[in-house]
């Protein structure tokens, strides 16, 4: 066990220290590159330095398509797309008005606006609330086919399948543009190295994780990859302005779908989700197929499918993956993680307790088909309140609970939030309403750590730094107490797929109580827990409506219902059976034929 | 009238080409975007049959062989290592799409292979000639849909492919042999993919990467049927109307990409596509 | 291999003996083509021809006593392999010429390249026209060449008056079947249809049906070569059109793989094999006997980049050797007598061409109709001399 308490407090302070020294490690290894990338056309023939220029400009590609797919989960086969259509925009500009310093301008903006533009579009398009990954690669499929499409039907002034060429272009010599491509590669490898070992990336592996849970900590997912599909669609077209000076020559092929592909090839033999994997992969590999492919073109073709299956069935992880296994094996490769220090928020001024109720449910129904699951369901929440909602399997406990928390569910009837609707609102958008939501099934990021999970939780109040790690994490008290009660704040660097059952409950629980949530829905958190950790959770419960926040509890644990609850809510086939104190509803016929109903039924 | 028969033999065309990738995504909840590759492999497997001088139509049920038990192979050993990963399973077959073709390079060359027509000449139908080898794709997209039909409604291996298409958990649970109706189900598509090659054959040129050009209509077309075999025959006729209409009123260049983006946008607006209907 | 080997020392020895030989490198063409993607089913038979001009001429002592060595490098038909066979070419083989049939978005990707080397360039392969470069010359034909052919003989001999164009997307298409509508309006024709399909295409059927309501007297395509052009004739076949039939992208390996579905097309070419002169069937005689059973049938493609290799060999002679700025003022004022006939890309850096009209008989085989002497190509580059 190298993870017990006191042998961590003692390292805490080497190990700081040692992030320190690796958060400046990319830019130690990006100066280095950099220098040596600026010395290099000195020592390299005229072959390789050409060659090199646009395996790099290529390499800049990688790393978007790295980024979205390695870290973001999005499969994309459009980065050829917006490559091209910077490509285009520059050379057509450079074309059409001139390659005056002015004109050059407009050409650099034009090249990374329009993809930009495009991305925007093609984000829009791809990611909204319950879309799917493979729907996004279908649009990234589609998006190369037709702006290839258009560049055919631009006839001459596009070049149509014969490209633009001819036009002048920056006045560089070729080691100038090599010198500018390896620039331009090392700025953007630089930028997406800090930004994955940043707060904001883990933002991008819980989407690819568990997007729904995204939803329901306020972080609005689509957003989040609307956003990195813009942002790299610009880096995309940036490359495409390069490539238009370097080469002095566009082709529709360059905005290709067989284009985006190979993207996908290159990165996925790299090393996908590494960086530098898919860097080195793609400037290895192009600079071998300029020197085998002329005189086997066939044969390398068949190579590269044959490399690229064997990989992708039998190492997801790429080169880098089996150097990285070398390297855990090494004395000194074995990476301590480092969690940040646990502090406490200054508690929110509690919102004043007014007599409104702070949850109504008006007249509820939703049904599937024909088939009703709820229908008149009336119910009021005050602050402060604990109601429990029981009542047997399918009498439709969980589907109001999603109805209270999405407002995209179909449904009719109205819910309001602190007098506000949630009609159409996503889950996101109820979340800012005040509303905090723990799943049947404890719902966390597998890929991050304790600490990961609970920043995420926190992103609507405290930012999250695109370029650095905080050393703090500040919670609410009752979510530190979640965590001592369970003892998971001893866990912060543990990766939470390594979590037992409870504690994975115990953390997204606390994750919700993060938040600060004014309501807080509850679906059987103490399911497959042991007695110690019921009653951890029902402290935690009482301290929270103390502080006057209501909640909502579905649970089948009666005898936890009559210890917590202020009231209880019975639902019996879809309609609200009763809704009273702890002993009306204990003590009534209606429960205990129901209930033995259900048993026999 | 001329327009109606582009529109339904459109349409057949489009439902024989996408069946068998309908067939892969439905149970193996896989898109195998090898499938071009397949669709290629028939194509030889007709050109084989000519050169051992076969009757021309012999080359159907060698395809569907021949195609089959390379599908076999190809579920054993590399779509059933990536079940859980669906996005990888795309690259995967893509891969195989590359060997396939260099491969079929290598063997037969690149050059544009000539084999047999099926059916040659005109029929003359509402007062006009019309290709006959197109009113036959009519009746093998008819006697295609039928036999799948049939297949999944009325054997075991339907039955079974059908339990997992609704739920997978709960038909291994009624001690369903999940693996082997998925590798049956990959044979099969797979070798309606090659039988589909062969039917080709009379309208395209037969070349190495001949099935590349037909991979992403299917592929858009399977996904707005979403797994289901009904929504596919609707998704046929109403994109291929679409891809004729717009070609004759419009552009042609338009109808070509008219069935990639009309899809998307479907997709867009109701995700399940047309199986919703 | 025993034997090869003591050929190769005997070699060695050889240019030992003679120091002129030794002490001078060979000149290398660099032969950028497309071994894969879409020129692949033409590019063996380019390389072949260009082997067996090197080798004709190396055995005749080679160009001002030095051998000439070929460099062959894969530019898989476009734009991003161009870039590397042009880069491998210049700058790591170090060639003196490039000669080459390619796709033009592959020729206008390696111009770059050509015009920072400093490297002469034959370009072998007929196109749309008007690329123009310093250092690049072309000996095949343009539409000013190939076309009025067809048209006049559609017009004289079949009567025909309205026309329908069918064609690939892409820049030959297009280009080809712009200079062909606008030489049907000079003689009086009309054009009644003009259609396109993208390059990868392969559903022709609501072209067709157009065809058929326009009712016109002829029809002429322009598709890109190989699959695209099978395919349409395919689907134009299997709707039963027999109309005069004319197509600008069809050469004869293609026609031969289309069956009887080629049969009666008309196509108009500098190069068919049926050429009735004695240095067709030299050349021809000369090819089966190096290639033998893997002979490639020579085509218009290829013949062309044969004597591409022999004019550099005479502009070489011309300018006392291979330096670049020489070989450029020389290459116009050069001619060769070779397959096609006299051959001097003396036009703008084009050249005039003897056109033949053939049509496509049942077997595959193109019989020549007619012949048309030396035909201009009309204004390509006016900036180049």
């Amino acid at each position: 066990m190298p993870d017990d308490a006191p042998a961590l407090g003692l390292a805490a302070r080497p190990a700081r220290s040692r992030a320190r020294l690796s958060r400046s490690a990319p830019f130690v290894v990006a100066g280095l590159a950099a220098v040596a990338l600026w010395v290099a056309p000195a020592v390299l023939d005229t072959f390789a330095v050409n060659v090199l220029t646009r395996s790099m400009i290529y390499a800049v590609l990688a790393v978007t398509v790295d980024l979205l797919w390695g870290f973001a989960g999005v499969l994309t086969f459009g980065q050829a797309a917006f490559f091209g259509v910077g490509a285009y925009a520059t050379a057509m500009a450079l074309t059409y008005l001139g390659a005056t310093p002015e004109w050059m301008a407009v050409a650099l903006a034009l090249s990374v606006a329009a993809p930009m533009a495009l991305g925007l579009a093609v984000g829009w398009l791809s990611f909204y609330h319950r879309s799917t990954a493979l729907y996004a690669s279908v649009i990234s499929l589609v998006t190369p086919i037709v702006v290839t499409q258009l560049i055919y039907s631009g006839g001459e002034w596009t070049g149509s399948s014969s490209g633009l060429v001819g036009f002048d272009v920056l006045p560089l010599e070729l080691e100038g543009f090599f010198r500018l491509a390896a620039l331009v590669l090392v700025a953007v490898t630089l930028a997406a190295w800090v930004f994955v070992r940043s707060d904001a990336e883990r933002a991008l592996v819980a989407v690819r994780d568990n997007d729904a849970r995204c939803a329901y900590l306020g972080l609005s997912p689509k957003r989040l990859q609307i956003a990195l599909t813009t942002v790299l669609a610009g880096v995309a077209g940036l490359a495409g302005f390069v490539f238009a000076n370097a080469s002095s020559v566009v082709a529709p092929e360059n905005a290709g779908f067989l284009f985006g592909t190979e993207l996908v090839i290159w990165v996925a033999l790299g090393g996908r989700g590494t960086l530098l994997g898919p860097v080195l992969g793609t400037i290895a590999i192009d600079y071998l197929a300029a020197n085998l492919s002329g005189d086997l073109p066939f044969l390398w073709q068949l190579l590269l499918g044959t490399a690229f299956v064997a990989v992708i069935i039998l190492l997801p992880g790429g080169l880098a993956e089996l150097v990285r296994r070398v390297w855990a094996r090494l004395p000194f490769g074995r990476r301590q993680a480092v969690a940040p220090r646990l502090v406490a928020s200054s508690p929110r001024p509690n919102a004043a307790v007014s007599g409104a109720p702070l949850l109504k449910i008006e007249n509820l129904a939703k049904s599937y088909g024909s088939l009703t699951v709820l229908e008149n369901i009336d119910i009021e929440i005050r602050a402060g309140e604990l109601v429990s909602l029981v009542g047997p399997n399918g009498a439709g406990k969980t589907t109001l609970m999603r109805c209270l928390s999405d407002g995209t569910e179909p449904f009719s009837g109205a819910v309001s939030i602190g007098g506000a609707s949630t009609a159409g609102l996503t889950p996101n958008r109820i979340v800012a309403l005040g509303v905090g939501r723990k799943f049947q099934v404890a719902s966390v990021f597998e890929s991050l750590t304790v600490a990961d999970c609970l920043l995420l939780a926190r992103a609507p109040h405290d930012r999250l730094s695109p370029i650095g790690r905080a050393e703090t994490l500040s919670l609410p008290q009752a979510a530190l107490d979640v965590l001592r009660m369970t003892g998971l704040d001893r866990l912060l660097a543990e990766p939470t797929r390594l979590l037992s059952h409870g504690q994975k409950q115990a953390l997204e629980l606390a994750m919700v109580v993060a938040l600060e949530p004014r309501l807080i829905l509850l679906d059987e958190p103490t399911a497959g827990l042991t007695k110690a950790e019921r009653t951890t959770i029902g402290a935690v419960l009482r301290t929270l409506t103390g502080d006057g926040v209501a909640a909502v509890l579905v649970e089948h644990d009666l005898d936890f219902v009559r210890q917590i609850s202020s009231r209880i809510v019975v639902l019996h086939q879809g309609r609200l059976a009763l809704d009273g104190t702890v002993d009306e509803v204990v003590n009534s016929e209606l429960v205990r034929t129901i209930y033995s109903g259900g048993a026999h039924g | 009238m001329l327009l109606v028969l582009d529109i339904l033999t459109t349409a057949a065309i489009l439902f024989v080409v996408s069946i068998g990738l309908l067939a892969v995504f439905g149970v193996l909840k896989i898109i195998n975007f090898a499938h071009g590759a397949w669709l290629t492999i028939g194509a030889y497997c007709a050109v084989v049959a000519a050169k051992l001088g076969l009757n021309p139509w012999a080359a159907l049920p060698l395809a569907f062989v021949v195609g089959g038990a390379l599908g076999g192979l190809t579920e054993l050993f590399i779509i059933r290592p990536l079940y859980r990963r669906p996005l990888d399973a795309i690259l995967a077959t893509w891969g195989l799409g590359i060997v396939i073709g260099q491969l079929i390079t290598l063997g037969f060359g690149r050059d544009v292979q000539m084999t047999p027509n099926l059916v040659s000449g005109t029929v003359e139908i509402f007062g006009a000639d019309y290709s006959a080898y197109r009113l036959a794709t009519l009746g093998a997209a008819i006697v295609i849909g039928v036999a799948f039909a049939l297949t999944i409604g009325g054997t075991r291996l339907g039955l079974s492919a059908r339990a997992v298409i609704m739920n997978e958990t709960l038909a291994r649970g009624l001690g369903i042999d999940t693996a082997r109706v998925r590798l049956f189900t990959f044979m099969m598509g797979a070798g309606l993919a090659a039988l589909a090659g062969v039917l080709l054959t009379p309208l395209t040129s037969v070349d190495p990467n001949m099935g590349v050009g037909w991979l992403i209509g299917a592929f858009m077309l399977v996904m707005v049927a979403d797994a289901s075999f009904l929504a596919l025959g609707v998704a046929c006729l109403v994109f291929g109307a679409a891809q004729v209409l717009v070609s004759t009123f419009v552009s042609p260049i338009l109808g070509s990409i008219a069935i990639a983006v009309l899809a998307a946008l479907v997709l867009r607006v109701s995700p399940k596509g047309f199986s919703r209907a | 291999m025993l034997k090869r080997h003591f050929a190769g020392v005997a070699a060695v020895l050889a240019l030992a003996a003679t120091p002129a030989f030794a002490a001078d490198k060979p000149i290398v063409i660099g032969v950028p083509v497309g071994l894969s993607g879409a020129n692949s089913v033409v590019a063996p038979s380019v390389v072949q021809s260009a082997e067996l001009a090197v080798e004709e001429i190396n055995a005749a002592g080679g160009v001002l006593g030095r051998k000439l060595a070929l460099e062959v490098a894969d530019d898989a038909s476009g734009a991003a392999g161009a870039q590397k066979a042009f880069d491998s070419l210049i700058y790591q083989k170090k060639v003196d010429v490039l000669i080459s049939m390619e796709t033009s978005a592959a020729r206008n990707a390696g111009l770059p390249a050509v015009t920072k080397g400093k490297v002469p360039y034959i370009y072998t392969s007929f196109y749309e026209g008007k690329s123009c470069n310093k250092n690049m010359f072309v000996n095949a034909w343009v539409p000013e060449q190939q076309v009025p052919p067809i048209v006049d003989a559609f017009a004289k001999e079949k009567g025909a008056k309205t026309y329908f164009l069918i064609g690939s997307d892409y820049a030959f298409g297009r280009g080809m079947l712009a200079f062909t509508k606008s030489y049907i309006e000079k003689i009086g024709g009309k054009v009644v249809g003009e259609e396109y399909l993208p390059m990868d295409g392969s559903d022709w059927t609501a072209i067709i049906s157009k065809l058929k309501d326009a009712k016109p007297d002829a029809l002429i395509t322009s598709t890109a070569g190989g699959a695209p052009n099978v395919t349409l004739t395919k689907q134009l076949r299997g709707a039963g059109v027999s109309l005069p039939y004319a197509n600008l992208a069809v050469d004869e390996g293609t026609a031969k793989s289309m069956g009887t579905d080629a049969e009666g097309i008309y196509i108009s070419a500098s190069y068919v094999t049926g050429i009735d002169s004695p240095e067709n069937k030299t050349f021809l005689a000369a090819m089966e006997k190096k290639f033998g059973s893997g002979l490639k049938t020579p085509n218009d493609l290829s013949v062309p980049q044969y004597e591409a290799v022999y004019l550099y060999k005479a502009a070489v002679e011309k300018a006392g050797g291979t330096e670049t700025a020489k070989v450029l003022e020389a290459l116009p004022t050069v001619s060769f007598t070779g397959p096609r006939g006299t051959i001097s890309m003396s036009k703008q850096h084009h050249a005039p061409l003897t056109m033949y009209l053939g049509q496509v008989q049942g077997d595959g085989s193109v019989k020549v109709v007619s012949s048309f002497k030396n035909v201009d190509p009309g204004e390509q580059c006016p900036k180049l001399n």
